[in-house]
C-alpha cells in the first residue's frame, strides 16, 4: 500500500483535474481515489469493492484448441453440438475448429451448462480464444 | 479435333471407333479407344483367327514392359492396357496410341503352344438348360450341336470374365448363338456355354449372358498357386462327350 | 479382436483393390468409396491401402473384445459406441467390451450409402494375389472370400496399441462438390461404341437424370432412364473392361460396371465414368438420381490430380496433428 503522504499527493493532483476516478493496481493491492459526490467535490479514498461491479466471470470457458474457423456444428449436421441451457459432460465437444480439411473438437473443460456463445459460427479464431462460457456444475 | 471427343489413333481410312458413324471395326484398321483414364482398348480388325490372336499375344508381351502400362490384358482379338499412371496430357496420350499402332504393325505372331487339356462334358439336361435355345437359333439337332462343339481342339485365346475363365477360339460358326437378352443370375462352375461366336467354361458360380449347353468338372483356378490359373494363352481344350441328355 | 454381431449385412473386407491379376480373369474388387477408405486410414496413421470393413447395409453392429482405435468415414450413419453418439468422419478409441452400432445413413444432400470402418493398423487378413480385398466370385481374399456374418471375428493389426484419436475431417463430399442443377454428377469419357448410338440417345444421356435402381450393387449399378438406342445392332467380341464402364445391353438401360464387375465383357460401351469420380458413385444411394458430365482427357486427368491433392492435404494436416503435443490433461 502506498504511504499516506503519497496518497495525499495523488489526491491533491487528482483534485486539480476533471478525473472522477483513479484506480491504481499495484503488487500490494488496489488503490482507488474518487470524488465524494458530484464533479468538483472532495477527493476521497474509495473502498476496493465497487458498487455495481460486474459479477465474477464464469469459472468455465471452452477455448479454441487451435487457430482455425470455429463451427457450432459438425459440417455434416444442421444441429449445433451444444445449446445454451443444455447440460454437457466434461470433455464433450461443444463445437469444432476447422483448419483446412482437419476438424478438432472444442471440449467442455468441465461438466456444466453452456450459457453464452462468445464467437459466431464460421468466425476465424486463434489458439486459446474463449468460445463458449459454461456454468460449471458443483 | 474437339476437346470432348474420345482421343483416337492417327487418322486412317475406315478409321477408329471414336470417329463418327456406324459399327466399329469396319474395314482394315485397328481401333484404339479409352476406358476412362484407367485403360486403353486396342481392337484388331478382321476375322477372329488364331494367327491374329498370336499377334495380340506378341503385342501384350511387348507392351507389358512399357512404363505407362500396369497390365496388358489380351481379349478376343483385342488388348486392354491398364495405366500405371494415365498419360498427363492429350498429346502424351496420342503419342502412346501412335506407339501402340506401330507396335501392332510390327507384331509377329507369337506361336505359344501349351498343353491339351481334355474336359469330359455331359451335354443337355439340367447342366445344359439353354440347349433348346441353341437348337432353335441354329436349326440343328442336339446331336449335331454336340458333334460340332466337341470335335475341335480349342486354343485358349485369353483369360477374363472371372478367375481362371478361358476365352476359347475355334468354335464352329454353325453353332453360334447370340448372347441372351436377359442374363441368368447364376450358372455354376463347370458350365459349358456359347455366347455369339465364342464358347467357354465357367470356372465358378456367377451370372452369365451366354447359352449353357452342358457341364464339366475341373478346377481352373487356385489363388495359392503361381500362376493361379490352371490354363493360359497357348493351351488348348478338347471337350470329350461323356453323355448327352436329350 | 472384433466380433460381428449383425447378420446379412453384406459387409466385406476391402482395400484399394487387387491390381495386376486381370490377365487371369481376376477383377480389382476394392472399396466402392476409395476416398473414404484412404481418409479413414490416414486418420489412424495407417497406410492408405490398409484393409477396412465396407458396410453397405444398416444397421450394423460389432463388439470390440480388445482396445482398438478406429475411424468411421463414408456415409454418416448416426454411429454409437455403447450409448455415446459418435461424430462422423472421425477417429475414435474403443475399449474392450464396447459395442459399435452403425445406424441408418442420415438424410440430406450428403446422404451416402456405404460406411467404411477402418481399424488401427488395418484389418488383419492375409494378402491374396497382392491384395486384402474380398473376391466374391471365386471366394478368396478378404475374410474367407465372403461377406461377414454374425460370429465372425476379425483382428486389427494395431489393436491394443496407443493411437491419437478424437479428431476428424471435413468430408470430400463437401470439399469437392460436383452437381448439375442440384443433382449429384459424375464425369464420363465417351467409349468406343459411343458414335454407334443415335444422336437423340447421346443427347438424352447427358441431359437426363438417371435413377439408380434397386438392382444395383458392387457388381454394377443398373440405371433407369431413357433407353439408349444403337444406330445398328452391335455384337461385340469379349474385351477387357474396368470399373466405371457404362454398358448398354439390348434393353437400352445402361449398367455402370462397379468394383466387383467382371474384368471383361461383350456389351456395347457408351462411356466410362472417370476414375476420379468413382467414389461419388460408390456413395450414391439406391433410388437416388445422378447426372453425367461429358469431359475431356485433360479434365479427367485434372480431376484425378484434384483428388490426390485433397488426400495430400489431409495426410499433411493429420500427420501434423498426430505428432503435435497433446493438450494438458487430455
Amino acid at each position: 500500500m502506498k504511504s499516506p503522504a503519497q496518497v495525499q499527493e495523488l489526491a491533491a493532483w487528482l483534485a486539480a483535474t476533471d478525473i472522477g476516478l483513479l484506480e491504481l493496481r499495484t503488487p500490494d493491492g488496489l488503490l482507488r481515489l474518487g470524488r465524494s459526490g458530484a464533479p468538483g467535490s472532495e477527493i476521497v479514498q474509495l473502498g476496493t469493492q465497487e458498487e455495481g461491479a460486474p459479477p465474477a466471470p464464469p469459472e468455465c470457458v471452452a477455448v479454441a484448441p487451435s487457430v482455425g474457423v470455429f463451427l457450432h456444428a459438425h459440417p455434416l449436421h444442421a444441429a449445433p453440438l451444444a445449446r445454451p441451457g443444455e447440460r454437457v459432460s466434461a470433455g464433450q465437444p461443444v463445437g469444432v475448429v476447422k483448419i483446412g480439411p482437419l476438424l478438432l473438437p472444442v471440449p467442455a473443460p468441465e461438466a456444466g451448462v453452456p450459457i453464452a456463445f462468445l464467437v459466431p459460427d464460421g468466425q476465424p479464431v486463434g489458439w486459446g480464444t474463449p468460445l463458449i462460457e459454461l456454468q460449471a456444475e458443483e | 479435333m474437339s476437346r470432348r471427343a474420345a482421343p483416337k489413333a492417327a487418322p486412317k481410312a475406315n478409321s477408329t471407333a471414336a470417329e463418327g458413324g456406324g459399327a466399329p471395326r469396319e474395314g482394315s484398321a485397328p481401333s484404339v479407344s479409352l476406358l476412362g483414364t484407367t485403360a486403353l482398348l486396342f481392337e484388331a480388325p478382321g476375322e477372329l483367327a488364331l494367327a491374329s490372336q498370336q499377334r495380340i499375344w506378341s503385342l501384350a508381351r511387348e507392351t507389358q514392359a512399357w512404363p505407362e502400362v500396369r497390365e496388358a490384358v489380351p481379349g478376343m482379338n483385342n488388348l486392354m492396357l491398364t495405366f500405371e499412371r494415365p498419360p498427363r496430357s492429350a498429346e502424351a496420350l496420342y503419342a502412346l496410341e501412335a506407339r501402340l499402332q506401330a507396335a501392332w504393325d510390327a507384331a509377329l505372331p507369337l506361336p505359344l503352344e501349351g498343353r491339351v487339356v481334355e474336359l469330359p462334358v455331359v451335354y443337355g439336361g439340367e447342366g445344359g438348360p439353354h440347349m433348346a435355345d441353341v437348337v432353335a437359333h441354329t436349326g440343328l439337332s442336339v446331336d449335331e450341336i454336340v458333334e460340332l462343339h466337341s470335335t475341335p481342339v480349342y486354343p485358349v485365346y485369353a483369360l477374363g470374365s472371372h478367375p481362371g475363365y478361358c476365352y476359347l477360339g475355334g468354335m464352329d460358326p454353325r453353332i453360334a448363338t447370340p448372347r441372351r437378352k436377359v442374363p441368368v443370375l447364376s450358372i455354376p462352375g463347370g458350365a459349358v456355354s456359347i455366347g455369339g461366336a465364342q464358347t467357354g467354361v465357367s470356372a465358378s458360380a456367377g451370372p452369365s449372358g451366354w447359352n449353357t449347353i452342358g457341364s464339366t468338372t475341373m478346377s481352373f483356378f487356385d489363388p495359392a498357386q503361381d500362376p493361379p490359373a490352371k490354363l493360359q494363352p497357348g493351351d488348348m481344350i478338347r471337350f470329350r462327350v461323356q453323355g448327352v441328355i436329350r | 479382436m472384433i466380433e460381428v454381431l449383425s447378420s446379412a449385412a453384406l459387409a466385406t473386407v476391402q482395400d484399394q483393390g487387387r491390381k495386376g491379376s486381370l490377365r487371369w480373369g481376376v477383377g480389382t474388387a476394392g472399396a466402392m468409396d476409395n476416398l473414404a477408405l484412404a481418409a479413414g486410414n490416414l486418420l489412424l496413421g495407417n497406410d492408405a491401402n490398409a484393409a477396412a470393413v465396407e458396410v453397405p447395409v444398416f444397421p450394423f453392429k460389432l463388439r470390440f473384445d480388445a482396445d482398438c482405435a478406429f475411424a468411421l468415414t463414408g456415409a454418416d450413419c448416426a454411429a454409437r459406441l455403447d450409448e455415446a453418439p459418435l461424430l462422423p468422419w472421425w477417429v475414435h478409441q474403443a475399449h474392450a467390451g464396447q459395442t459399435l452400432t452403425l445406424g441408418l445413413p442420415q438424410g440430406g444432400a450428403q446422404r451416402g450409402s456405404r460406411a467404411m470402418l477402418c481399424l488401427a493398423g488395418g484389418v488383419d487378413v492375409p494378402e491374396v494375389l497382392g491384395s486384402r480385398s474380398t473376391q466374391l466370385r471365386g471366394a478368396f481374399g478378404g475374410h474367407e472370400g465372403r461377406a461377414l456374418r454374425r460370429g465372425d471375428v476379425l483382428r486389427a493389426v494395431g489393436e491394443g496399441q496407443s493411437c491419437r484419436t478424437g479428431f476428424g475431417l471435413v468430408p470430400p463430399g463437401l470439399s469437392l462438390p460436383l452437381q448439375v442443377d442440384g443433382v449429384p454428377a459424375v464425369r464420363v469419357l465417351p467409349a468406343a461404341e459411343y458414335p454407334g448410338f443415335e444422336e437423340a440417345s447421346r443427347a438424352a444421356f447427358w441431359a437426363g437424370e438417371w435413377k439408380i435402381t434397386a438392382q444395383s450393387d458392387r457388381y454394377g449399378y443398373r440405371l433407369d432412364g431413357e433407353a439408349l438406342r444403337p444406330i445398328a445392332p452391335m455384337e461385340m467380341r469379349s474385351h477387357g473392361i474396368v470399373p466405371g464402364v457404362i454398358q448398354v445391353p439390348h434393353s437400352g438401360q445402361p449398367i455402370i460396371q462397379m468394383r466387383d464387375a467382371q474384368p471383361s465383357g461383350g456389351y456395347p460401351k457408351f462411356g466410362t465414368v472417370i476414375e476420379a469420380d468413382l467414389w461419388r458413385l460408390g456413395q450414391a444411394p439406391i433410388g437416388s438420381r445422378i447426372r453425367f458430365i461429358e469431359c475431356s482427357w485433360d479434365e479427367a486427368v485434372a480431376a484425378q490430380d484434384e483428388v490426390e491433392a485433397w488426400l495430400d492435404r489431409v495426410r499433411r494436416m493429420v500427420d501434423l496433428h498426430r505428432s503435435s503435443p497433446r493438450p494438458g490433461g487430455r
